[in-house]
C-alpha cells in the first residue's frame, strides 16, 4: 500500500503559474471568471501564494504553492455529517461529490483552506467542455471539490504497471502539477518507500510541513529557501 | 352550571379516533428517531468514527425522546380516567 | 364551575379569540406575502445556486448561520426561562410562562430551518438521516435540537389544556379542535393531578435540554481548530448569551403584546421589573465572560488569534464590535440599573439594544474567524446580499406570524394558572413563607431534648 505525499522546493519554484494551469485543464475546474474573482470566489486546487516583503529598500517577492496537503488526520474529515469526504487507504482525502449536501462545514475546518465550493454552475466557456479530461468527473453546483492528487493518474499508473506485470516504481505517478512545472520544483510520490525521491527531499533539513504544529500530519512538504 | 351543556358534538367518536391516532403518531414519530440514532450508531462503528460521541449522543437522546412521549401518553391516559365516571352532564 | 368564573372575570383575554377583526386580517397578509417573498428568494437560490448569497472562498458561512445561532439563542428565553421562574416557584411567573414558551417553539422551527437554507444542496439535506455521521457536530445539532423542539412543544402543549377546555366549553370555533386538543378535560382533581405531575416532569426535562442546545451549536465551532473559535469557554459563553437575547425577546414581546391585546391588567409594572432585573444580571455575566474570552486570547498573543482579535477591536469589525459591547452592556446596564430609568420604554428600548447586540456578537464569532485564515490567503470580506437579507427578514415575518395566528386561536395568557393564582397563591405563598421564618424559640429547647 502506497502513501502519497509531495515535495515542493521553495528555491526552484518561480512561481510562473503554470502547475495552476495544468491543474485547472486536468481537474476539469470551471472557469469562474472575473466577475467572480472580484467576489474572493477565485477557483482553485492548487494555488500559487506571493508574498511580498520589504528589506533594505529591496523588495523580494516570494512564491508558495499550496494545495491541500491531504493530512493523515484531517480536520475536515472529521466534521462531515455525511461522510462525503473520507481520508483514503492510500492517505488521499477524497471527496464524495454525489453525497456532499454542501454545507461547508469542512471549508470553515480546514486550517489550510484547500477546499473550493461551486458557488453557481460550473462553467466551461468556448472549447473548455469539448477539452475536458475523460479520465476526471465533471462536478456541479452546491458541491465541495478539492485536489485529489490526481488520483486518477494513481489508478492508470497502477492499471499501467499491471499489465506490464510489475508494480508501482517511483516516478510511474506523476501530477499534472508536477509534470507542468518547469523548474522541477515539485515533486510526487510514496512517502512509505524510504528510496523514493519525495521520502528523501521529505527527510531533508530543509523539509518542513504546512501548520504542523495543529496536528493534522500532513503530507505536502515544502523545502525552504536557501538564503 | 345553568347555561345549556353544551351538546356532544357531532364527530365526537371521529375526534377521539383522530386524538388516538396523534398519540400513535407521537410514538412512531419518536421510536422513528431512535431507529434512527441506531442506524448511525451502527454506521459510525462500520466507518470507524469516534465511538464515544456516537454511544454519549444516543445514551442522552433517545431516553429524553422516549421520555416526551411517554410523558404525553400519560396525560393521555390519565386524563381519559380521570373524568368524571357518571359524564354526568357534560360530555 | 371554576369555567364560569373565567369567563366572568379573565374573558378579555379570550377577546383575540372570539372576535378576530380587520387588524388579524392586514397582519396575516402583510407578513404572509413577506414570508412568500423570501420563498421566492429561497427557489431562486436553490435555482441558480449559493452565488446568490455574498459568501465566498475564506468567508464560506455568513447570514445564514449567524442567523442560525441567533434564532436558536432567541429560543432559549421561553422554555428554559419558564421553567425556571416554574421551578423555583416565582409566583409572578404567572403571566408570562405561556408567551415565553410560545416564542420557544416558533424560533426554534425558524432557526433550526436555517441550516437548510445554507446548504448547497438542500435537497440532498436527508442524507443526514441515511449518511449521518454522529461525530460531526452538525448531528450533535440536529439530535439537539430535535429534542429541544420536541420537548419544548409537549412543554407549551401540557398547559394550554386546561384553557383549550374553556374555548370548547364556551364553543368557540372551530368546535372540532379545541374538542381534538382538549383531550376530554373536565378539570376534575384527578385530571388535574395528572397534568401537574406531567408538567413538572417536562419542566425538570426541559432545562439540561436547553442548556445542551445551545453548547452544541457553540461546539460546531468550538471544536474546529479555527483561531477565534477553537475555545472551551465557548459552550457557557453561547448559552449566556442565549438566555440574555432570549430575556430581551421575551420582554420586547410581552411589551408589545400589552400594547396590542391591552393586557395591562395582567402584565404589571412588577414584570418587566423582575425580568428586566433578570436581563441586567444576564448583561453582567455576558460581559463577563467576553471579557475572558477576549482577554485569553490577548494575552496569549497567538498569532493567528491576533489577526482575528485585531480585526475585530480596530479592523473592519472594529464598529461591529464596538456596537455589540455598546448594546449589551452599556446601553441596558446604564438603563436597568437605575429605577428612574426602569421603565417600560426604557426596557424596551434597553431590550432592543440586547436583541441587535445578540445578532452582532455571533456575527463577530462568525465571520471574521473565517475572513481571517491561518493559511495566509488575503484576508477575506463579506457582504451580505440581497438574498440574504430577505431570507432575514423572511426568518422575523415568520416569528411574527407565528405569534399572530397563535394569538388568533389560543389565549397568550394561561387562563387557569393565573385563576389558580388567584385562588391557591396567596394562602400557599403565605403557609410556604411560614417555614422560611424562625422556629419560635419555646419550642425550640424541646425539639432539641427530644431525639
Amino acid at each position: 500500500m502506497s502513501r502519497w505525499g509531495m515535495a515542493i522546493d521553495l528555491d526552484r519554484c518561480t512561481g510562473c503559474g503554470s502547475c495552476m494551469a495544468a491543474c485547472h485543464q486536468e481537474n476539469n475546474l470551471t472557469a469562474v471568471g472575473p466577475s467572480e474573482a472580484a467576489l474572493d470566489r477565485v477557483f482553485h486546487w492548487l494555488r500559487v501564494l506571493p508574498e511580498v516583503s520589504e528589506a533594505h529598500a529591496e523588495v523580494t517577492v516570494t512564491y508558495t504553492p499550496q494545495l491541500c496537503v491531504q493530512c493523515d488526520k484531517p480536520p475536515c474529515v472529521r466534521v462531515c455529517p455525511v461522510h462525503a469526504t473520507y481520508l483514503s487507504d492510500e492517505g488521499i482525502v477524497a471527496q464524495i461529490y454525489a453525497r456532499c449536501i454542501g454545507c461547508r462545514y469542512c471549508m470553515a475546518a480546514c486550517p489550510y483552506n484547500a477546499k473550493v465550493f461551486n458557488w453557481y454552475e460550473p462553467q466551461w466557456p468556448g472549447q473548455l467542455q469539448a477539452k475536458a479530461n475523460p479520465d476526471v468527473s465533471l462536478r456541479y453546483k452546491g458541491v465541495v471539490e478539492k485536489c485529489t492528487f490526481c488520483h486518477h493518474r494513481v489508478l492508470k499508473a497502477r492499471e499501467d504497471a499491471a499489465l506490464a506485470g510489475r508494480g508501482l516504481r517511483d516516478g510511474d505517478v506523476s501530477t499534472a502539477c508536477e509534470d507542468s512545472c518547469p523548474a522541477k520544483a515539485i515533486v510526487f510520490g510514496d512517502l512509505d518507500d524510504p528510496a523514493s525521491r519525495v521520502s528523501r527531499l521529505a527527510r531533508s533539513p530543509r523539509a518542513s510541513r504546512h501548520h504542523e504544529d495543529l496536528g493534522t500530519e500532513p503530507k505536502v512538504y515544502h523545502l525552504a529557501r536557501k538564503e | 352550571m345553568s347555561s345549556q351543556p353544551p351538546s356532544r358534538p357531532p364527530g365526537s367518536r371521529r375526534i377521539y379516533l383522530l386524538q388516538v391516532v396523534s398519540v400513535v403518531a407521537i410514538w412512531a414519530f419518536v421510536l422513528g428517531i431512535s431507529g434512527w440514532i441506531l442506524h448511525l450508531l451502527r454506521l459510525s462503528h462500520q466507518l470507524h468514527d469516534v465511538p464515544s460521541a456516537s454511544i454519549g449522543i444516543s445514551i442522552v437522546a433517545i431516553p429524553v425522546f422516549l421520555t416526551g412521549a411517554s410523558v404525553l401518553t400519560y396525560v393521555f391516559v390519565g386524563l381519559r380516567r380521570g373524568r368524571d365516571a357518571g359524564g354526568e352532564e357534560q360530555r | 364551575m371554576s369555567a364560569d368564573k373565567h369567563e366572568f372575570v379573565d374573558g378579555d383575554l379570550l377577546r383575540s379569540i372570539e372576535q378576530s377583526g380587520v387588524g388579524f386580517r392586514v397582519a396575516t397578509t402583510v407578513l404572509g406575502l413577506t414570508v412568500l417573498t423570501a420563498w421566492v428568494l429561497f427557489s431562486r437560490q436553490i435555482l441558480e445556486g449559493l452565488g446568490v448569497t455574498g459568501l465566498n472562498q475564506p468567508v464560506a458561512w455568513g447570514f445564514y448561520i449567524v442567523n442560525f445561532v441567533f434564532f436558536i439563542g432567541i429560543s432559549h428565553a421561553g422554555t428554559l426561562i419558564s421553567a425556571i421562574l416554574r421551578l423555583s416557584q416565582a409566583e409572578w411567573r404567572r403571566p408570562i410562562t405561556r408567551m415565553a414558551e410560545v416564542i420557544t417553539v416558533v424560533v426554534l422551527a425558524i432557526g433550526a430551518f436555517h441550516p437548510v437554507l445554507d446548504l448547497g444542496r438542500p435537497e440532498r439535506a436527508l442524507n443526514i438521516f441515511t449518511a449521518g455521521r454522529l461525530q460531526s457536530p452538525l448531528l450533535w445539532d440536529v439530535s439537539s435540537i430535535s429534542a429541544y423542539f420536541m420537548a419544548s412543544t409537549v412543554y407549551l402543549y401540557i398547559p394550554m389544556i386546561p384553557d383549550i377546555a374553556i374555548l370548547r366549553d364556551r364553543g368557540v370555533r372551530p368546535r372540532w379542535l379545541y374538542s381534538f386538543l382538549a383531550w376530554g378535560w373536565q378539570g376534575t382533581p384527578r385530571q388535574q393531578a395528572v397534568l401537574g405531575r406531567a408538567v413538572n416532569i417536562m419542566m425538570v426535562l426541559v432545562i439540561p435540554i436547553a442548556v445542551s442546545v445551545h453548547t452544541v451549536i457553540s461546539y460546531i465551532f468550538a471544536m474546529t481548530l479555527q483561531p477565534g473559535w477553537h475555545s472551551t469557554i465557548f459552550g457557557p459563553y453561547f448559552v449566556v448569551g442565549a438566555i440574555f437575547s432570549g430575556i430581551a425577546a421575551l420582554l420586547m414581546v410581552m411589551i408589545v403584546l400589552r400594547r396590542i391585546f391591552r393586557l395591562e391588567r395582567y402584565l404589571k409594572q412588577i414584570h418587566f421589573d423582575y425580568l428586566s432585573r433578570l436581563l441586567l444580571i444576564m448583561a453582567l455575566l455576558w460581559f463577563y465572560f467576553t471579557f475572558s474570552e477576549y482577554l485569553t486570547a490577548f494575552f496569549g498573543h497567538e498569532p493567528a488569534e491576533m489577526r482575528v482579535f485585531y480585526y475585530k477591536v480596530s479592523g473592519p469589525y472594529a464598529p461591529f464590535f464596538w456596537g455589540m459591547v455598546v448594546c449589551n452592556f452599556l446601553v441596558p446596564v446604564l438603563i436597568l440599573a437605575f429605577r428612574r430609568t426602569r421603565t417600560i420604554p426604557g426596557i424596551f428600548v434597553a431590550s432592543l439594544t440586547v436583541v441587535v447586540g445578540m445578532w452582532l456578537e455571533r456575527l463577530n464569532i462568525v465571520v471574521p474567524s473565517l475572513a481571517n485564515p491561518r493559511s495566509g490567503l488575503p484576508t477575506g470580506y463579506y457582504l451580505p446580499s440581497v438574498v440574504e437579507w430577505g431570507m432575514f427578514a423572511g426568518g422575523i415575518a415568520t416569528f411574527i406570524l407565528g405569534f399572530v395566528l397563535f394569538a388568533r386561536f389560543f389565549p397568550l395568557i394561561s387562563l387557569w394558572e393565573i385563576q389558580e393564582g388567584r385562588e391557591l397563591s396567596v394562602a400557599e405563598t403565605a403557609a410556604r413563607l411560614e417555614t422560611y421564618l424562625p422556629d419560635p424559640p419555646a419550642a425550640a429547647p424541646a425539639e432539641e431534648a427530644s431525639p
